[in-house]
């Protein structure tokens, strides 16, 4: 079994495409599937090995290319592929996604399988201690709501008790069901709708909904909610600088990466590095900054570093109490 | 000059350009002074071919550093699974793929020399037995096909039952949607996605860290040997010092991180006799060695240290069995409440007392104290005392904080800079 084979390939999969389809095909329609789904520089390998019949996938009538596939051509799952579904049945949040019916049968079907790995051989040792009641029935009941809401793009009905105890009462549309590895969480990020007002994106705990219904509405047009994202980022981003020091620049680089960021070297050991953010990453990221102590210096944006000073001027004023 | 081509045989080699461009993303062709210029240009020309929508090029003086501008927050999938699908293969790989699937798609079982003759009276091919027999014992192994021995003769099949059932489930494009994007081998979930024809458009994931999908070939080595409780040689390339070493280990457990990504192999070295991890971005190469006999005695030992590990460290500087942490906290009452619970939430088995209004206490034993110190530090602003029976990681701890308050000019009581704080 290999992770890394041809048969995944970005190749195969565009030429399956092309194969399977039901109509003759002109090389303009080749060159679109393959600028569509190849990678830059696919078409300079693909489209001469069609064309001078290197490639013999496909019977040519002038200008047209027939497939020689049969049309419902189906490629089975590798051991590889049969082995990864057979972990994931061992996985609690499979739950959310398969009734007990569904789960029967695939666990029917890899029965002969060796699962790829197994939940024992893994050992998380920093996630939160206050994961998602993945297995709860009002849990999955209220998940599967939201993921079918989230397709359709229908409100739902929301009785939600937010984390300062209010309790709040809105129509939503998900757009986005979010999950926190590190948390083990799952929030759903959602379009509040407002009586007059553009509607507005919120970030809503599933485990703190205490009740969710859909309803017949549904938002015509699709969101983007990317745009949406990027809006939220402040204009100034946080600006660091890092002094390579005890591996600070690979554990700053490898610890930020999930943030969209811009490093630039200044000198030999010294690195600036943009980090792009909203308010709701903002006291996360405040946190994460802090854990990094001298290694990392904020030096912008001026919210971001008072709210940094602060923190310290605290813990100065507890010090000099000590003393 | 031998032509450029998009796809390559192997897959270690890209590994580090992709990590450095990735992790870091501001090396230019001086940063990669091992390689030559023309290995450099080919491989760069190759990830912004592949990576296209993500790649940012940036002017400095000095070169054309290439960056990725991937934000987890903004997308569906993770891109860097695009450099698992670039193995090459010759067109003989490509022809039979898909001629001999498309051959047995009716179920039907035919030998090797039955294929060949098909290959050429129903599509016009004309390969010799030896290559096709070849193709699909490879297919076999791969478990595309069935292989099965009637008689003396070896007859080759494929079944298509689960992939139609996936195909006809929703529930399980969805299910690959979310663990593409959230779980170990996502590669394979996004492969199997790409396979049922279907997109992730429903899920995203906070603290995803994509450039470790690069580690999953090792980590695929490893579990291998772990089912077979075999142990393994490592061969680990510093991420701080170039020099390449070897370990040999035997494979229990893969600890990772939710917070950075990070993923560790966790061995029993024989030669010290002690437990040590090893970050899978470190592993280059593995070996798989002999099966250990004792190896469920060793799973259950590590197991059994878990409660006394914070991170990935069994041992700390000052060479004590373990240490420990008493930190008293300032919380608010009721508005900072969701400070306590953050100490019971993160504080991986450490108990909480409230020791006064407003006052809590969180303790600790772990082997290396020095590992908790940047989770003791967002508590900063509101630690009323911190006491380690590891004196070196008190005082890194306050060294630190003093640091922090020259860098950003907090007024000094202290007249003195380079006197030690005092502590309660």
């Amino acid at each position: 079994m290999e992770i890394f084979s041809e048969i995944y390939s970005c190749y195969y999969r565009v030429l399956r495409h092309l194969l399977c389809s039901r109509n003759p095909l002109t090389i303009k329609d080749i060159y679109g599937r393959i600028c569509q789904e190849g990678f830059e520089e696919s078409l300079l390998s693909i489209i001469p090995k069609l064309e001078d019949g290197t490639w013999n996938l496909f019977t040519r009538d002038g200008e047209l290319y027939l497939s020689k596939l049969s049309p419902l051509f189906t490629v089975p799952l590798s051991d590889l592929e049969k082995s990864y579904l057979k972990a994931l049945l061992s996985d609690p949040r499979i739950r959310l996604f398969l009734g007990k019916e569904e789960l029967g049968t695939l666990r029917q079907m890899l029965a002969d399988v060796p699962p790829l790995w197994e939940q024992q051989q893994f050992f998380c040792y920093d996630q939160f201690a206050d994961g998602d009641p993945f297995q709860g029935e009002a849990y999955q009941h209220n998940f599967r709501l939201l993921l079918k809401a989230q397709k359709k793009r229908q409100y739902v009905d929301i009785d939600y008790h937010s984390p300062k105890g209010k309790r709040v009462h809105h129509y939503y549309v998900p757009i986005r069901l979010e999950y926190s590895v590190k948390n083990d969480k799952f929030r759903v990020l959602a379009l509040e709708q407002r009586r007059q007002r553009r509607d507005k994106l919120e970030i809503l705990n599933i485990d703190r909904i205490e009740n969710a219904r859909l309803t017949d509405r549904t938002l015509v047009s699709p969101v983007d909610i990317n745009a949406l994202i990027r809006d939220s980022y402040y204009k100034e981003p946080l600006k660091l600088r890092i002094t390579d020091q005890r591996n600070a620049l690979e554990r700053a680089m490898l610890h930020f990466a999930n943030y969209e960021k811009n490093t630039v070297k200044i000198d030999e050991n010294t690195y600036e590095c943009l980090i792009y953010y909203n308010q709701h990453m903002e006291t996360e990221l405040l946190i994460e900054v802090m854990s990094f102590g001298p290694m990392l210096t904020v030096i912008g944006n001026e919210k971001f570093l008072d709210n940094l000073k602060k923190r310290l001027y605290k813990q100065k004023e507890i010090d000099s109490k000590n003393l | 000059m031998s032509d450029f081509h998009e796809l390559i045989k192997s897959f270690p080699k890209i590994r580090e350009y992709v990590r450095d461009f990735f992790v870091y993303g501001f090396k230019t062709r001086n940063d990669f002074k091992d390689k030559s210029p023309r290995t450099y240009d080919n491989q760069r020309r190759r990830l912004e071919s592949w990576l296209a929508p993500y790649v940012r090029k940036d002017y400095v003086p000095g070169g054309f550093p290439l960056s990725l501008a991937i934000d987890s927050n903004l997308l569906d999938t993770n891109p860097l699974f695009q450099v698992w699908k670039t193995k090459s293969f010759t067109d003989n790989d490509i022809i039979l793929h898909f001629f001999i699937l498309d051959l047995l798609q009716d179920g039907k079982m035919l030998s090797a020399e039955e294929i060949t003759d098909c290959l050429l009276t129903e599509y016009g091919a004309l390969f010799d037995i030896q290559t096709v027999r070849r193709k699909c014992n490879a297919y076999a192994r791969e478990g595309l096909l069935h292989k099965q021995k009637i008689k003396k003769s070896v007859f080759f099949s494929l079944d298509n039952t689960l992939t139609d059932w996936l195909k006809t489930n929703e529930n399980i494009a969805d299910m690959l949607s979310f663990f593409q994007m959230a779980g170990n081998f996502g590669i394979i979930a996004n492969e199997l996605s790409e396979h049922l024809d279907c997109q992730n458009q429903a899920f995203r994931v906070k603290h995803s860290f994509f450039v470790h999908t690069l580690e999953e070939e090792i980590l695929f080595e490893i579990l291998d040997a772990m089912h077979k409780k075999k142990a393994l040689k490592l061969e680990i390339k510093s991420s701080k010092r170039e020099m390449v070493t070897t370990a040999v280990c035997i494979p229990l457990q893969i600890f990772t991180s939710a917070r950075s990504g990070r993923r560790f192999l966790c061995g029993y070295l024989e030669s010290s006799k002690r437990f040590s991890c090893f970050r899978l971005d470190t592993i280059k190469k593995t070996l798989p060695l002999e099966i250990t006999e004792n190896y469920d005695e060793l799973l259950t030992k590590l197991i059994r240290n878990h409660r006394q590990l914070w991170g990935v460290s069994f041992q700390g500087t000052e060479r004590h069995h373990s240490d420990k942490i008493t930190m008293t906290i300032r919380a608010l009452e009721p508005t900072e409440n969701y400070i306590a619970d953050r100490l019971r939430r993160e504080g991986r088995g450490g108990t909480v007392t409230k020791i006064a209004r407003n006052t809590y206490q969180y303790e600790i034993e772990v082997f290396d104290c020095n590992e908790m110190l940047p989770w003791i530090r967002t508590f900063i602003g509101r630690i009323l005392s911190f006491h380690c029976t590891a004196k070196s990681v008190e005082n890194r701890f306050y060294a630190d904080l003093h640091v922090m308050y020259r860098m950003y000019g907090i007024e000094e009581d202290c007249a003195d800079d380079n006197t030690e704080p005092k502590r309660s």
